[in-house]
């Protein structure tokens, strides 16, 4: 396991950010979800080890979150989400010396830098000053620092934020790279669902401190819910208040379709019976595709 | 031959090394990029101009019949003794250019990091909080020893050299010591001096505003106190008649003001203290709680 979790609870002072994280990551690319004040980058930062918890016990990379952090950050690459850099270098000078605060050598660093700044396409521009950089070169650049010391294990926050449309696709077709690579695992924390659905494999989605659900994707899609697409003739708020009763999420999209998310075990013809009792024709009714979207907001709770 | 690669992600096969100097790049890139400043480059040599002086004037006391022409009474000014190391290591030109230098290279050493999120960078690597200080600490000593240990210690091999024996050692054994330390003492001070205003503020003008203000106001205070209360304590307020107090007890010359030494040695290394804990508390991997 490259991470493994147990039981995580950690405050900002009365405010509790992990209330029992237990999570296990396994090789590959996972996704961490969730939404804002969720609980995803304080996660990340104590699996760094720039937090302690409170409470709880985990190990990444096979080393002790509370004791050793040193040997963690030596295995860890890190991307933070804000715009970060340290003013009046060329990216070359930046990310040898990122390389070198790493353990590299400095001749080693000095060569490694070049190799991940053509790497993540800034090798025409790697003797530039940083401050000159544009929000997407800056980007790559702290994807470039994370990647130095060769990390088998990367942390991502919000790779893809200030990223114009064509940027974006870039990041996230050289992190995919990456995390196709045999030994380096890649973790994703992002709130944008395309992002994680086009890298990952498995997701953890945080909701309040808690993981809501975690596994492969497609799995979560199958166990979680299904969901029904239906048109109707008739009264819809009765024939919505019975489903919600029986534990369906129902929702009515612009185009008056009808959402219904099922629990598990649900029989869909339940629907019918529900339909007929509440005088409802139903017009159309297909099990439809299920999405990244359509999980997150059914374990979310959230629209 | 080089070797030809395919594009993509390639591993480094070297072996990341536990260094016991882990500070040391950090120090060593502090120093260069001060250095990329042009200003920097200029002020830097200039600030050598007090040391240049003292080294003609330790030439000039070796070669008193040849000069006396020039001017009547240098025998009695000008003497090479523990009064001479000790009235350069605390010029108030000295201080001013350290306080110059560091407006430069030393103000936005936290301040930077903290204006552009930096300092996550750092502490996501193998890095102690520790390591992370020492390495800011590490260019603001660097900077402070060029204008006080090395001048001190050049000064006393130049009387040694000029003098053409080892009578000077030998008079004074000790005085080598005092320049080490004194210079040592200075490197401290300033470092917690300058490492303190810069974790004040993440704007380095607002830092060498700060760092300006502390050093001059004190300075004026303290005078103002004296000169209002006629007591010889009112110079523990100012930070320039501390060390000066400091370097006299240091080179065992009479101290400028009356009252023990030990005082202002003792508000000097508790403002050191001080100075330690805040910026510790400054420095954190997180800054922003989401």
């Amino acid at each position: 396991m490259n991470v493994d979790l147990k039981n995580i609870h950690f405050s900002y002072g009365s405010v509790k950010a992990l209330n029992g994280v237990s999570f296990s990551l396994r090789e590959g690319a996972t996704g961490l979800l969730g939404p804002n004040g969720a609980g995803k980058s304080t996660l990340l930062k104590v699996m760094l080890g720039f937090l302690i918890p409170d409470e709880g016990e985990g190990r990444v990379l096979g080393y002790d979150l509370r004791t050793e952090q040193k040997f963690i950050r030596q295995q860890v690459g890190y991307m933070p989400e804000d715009e970060c850099y340290i003013p009046g270098m060329d990216a070359v000078t930046f990310t040898s010396y990122m390389g070198e605060l790493s353990g590299m050598s400095r001749q080693e660093a000095i060569k490694r830098a070049h190799d991940v700044l053509f790497y993540v396409g800034l090798g025409e521009s790697r003797y530039r000053l940083i401050d000159t950089y544009s929000a997407g070169m800056r980007q790559r650049l702290k994807l470039a620092q994370a990647l130095v010391h060769d990390p088998r294990l990367l942390f991502l926050d919000e790779p893809t934020s200030n990223l114009d449309p064509a940027g974006r696709q870039e990041i996230l077709e050289l992190i995919r790279e990456v995390a196709t690579i045999r030994d380096i695992s890649v973790l994703i924390s992002s709130h944008l669902l395309a992002d994680i659905e086009f890298i990952c494999d498995e997701v953890v989605i945080i909701n309040k401190g808690l993981i809501a659900a975690s596994g492969r994707i497609e799995d979560l899609k199958m166990i979680n819910y299904q969901l029904y697409e239906l048109k109707i003739k008739g009264e819809l708020n009765s024939f919505k208040k019975e489903l919600e009763s029986s534990g369906c999420r129902v929702e009515e999209t612009e185009d008056r379709l009808i959402k219904v998310y099922t629990p598990p075990g649900f029989d869909h013809l339940e629907i019918f019976r529900v339909a007929a009792r509440n005088n409802i024709q139903v017009r159309q009714f297909v099990r439809s595709q299920t999405s990244l979207e359509d999980l997150f907001a059914r374990v979310v709770g959230v629209d | 031959m080089a070797t030809i690669r395919e594009k993509g992600y390639h591993h480094w096969e070297g072996q990341l090394r536990d260094k016991p100097w882990n500070f040391w790049p950090i120090t060593r890139t502090g120093i260069k990029l001060a250095f990329e400043r042009r200003r920097f480059k200029l002020l830097f040599v200039l600030s050598f101009l007090p040391a240049v002086i003292y080294g003609v004037g330790v030439y000039v006391s070796e070669r008193l019949e040849n000069f006396k022409f020039m001017a009547q009474g240098v025998d009695k000014t000008l003497q090479v003794n523990p009064g001479f190391f000790r009235s350069y290591l605390t010029l108030d030109l000295i201080f001013f250019e350290i306080l110059l230098l560091m407006s430069l290279s030393g103000a936005g050493l936290i301040a930077d990091d903290f204006r552009h999120k930096a300092i996550q960078l750092y502490l996501a690597r193998p890095l102690s909080k520790s390591d992370y200080l020492l390495g800011k600490a590490g260019v603001v000593m660097f900077f402070v020893g060029l204008l006080t240990l090395v001048p001190g210690i050049l000064l006393f091999i130049l009387k040694l050299l000029f003098s053409g024996s080892f009578k000077f050692f030998l008079n004074y054994p000790w005085l080598i010591l005092s320049i080490i330390f004194y210079s040592a003492f200075l490197m401290i001070f300033f470092t917690a001096f300058v490492l303190l205003a810069s974790s004040l503020s993440n704007n380095r003008n607002y830092v060498i505003a700060i760092m300006w203000s502390i050093y001059i106001f004190s300075n004026v205070l303290g005078a103002i106190l004296r000169i209002i209360f006629h007591s010889p304590y009112s110079a523990l307020l100012s930070l320039k008649a501390n060390l000066d107090q400091v370097g006299a007890a240091f080179f065992l010359v009479k101290p400028p003001y009356d009252y023990p030494w030990f005082l202002s040695f003792l508000l000097l290394i508790s403002f050191c203290l001080l100075a330690y804990v805040v910026v510790r508390r400054k420095i954190r991997g997180v800054e922003v709680i989401r």
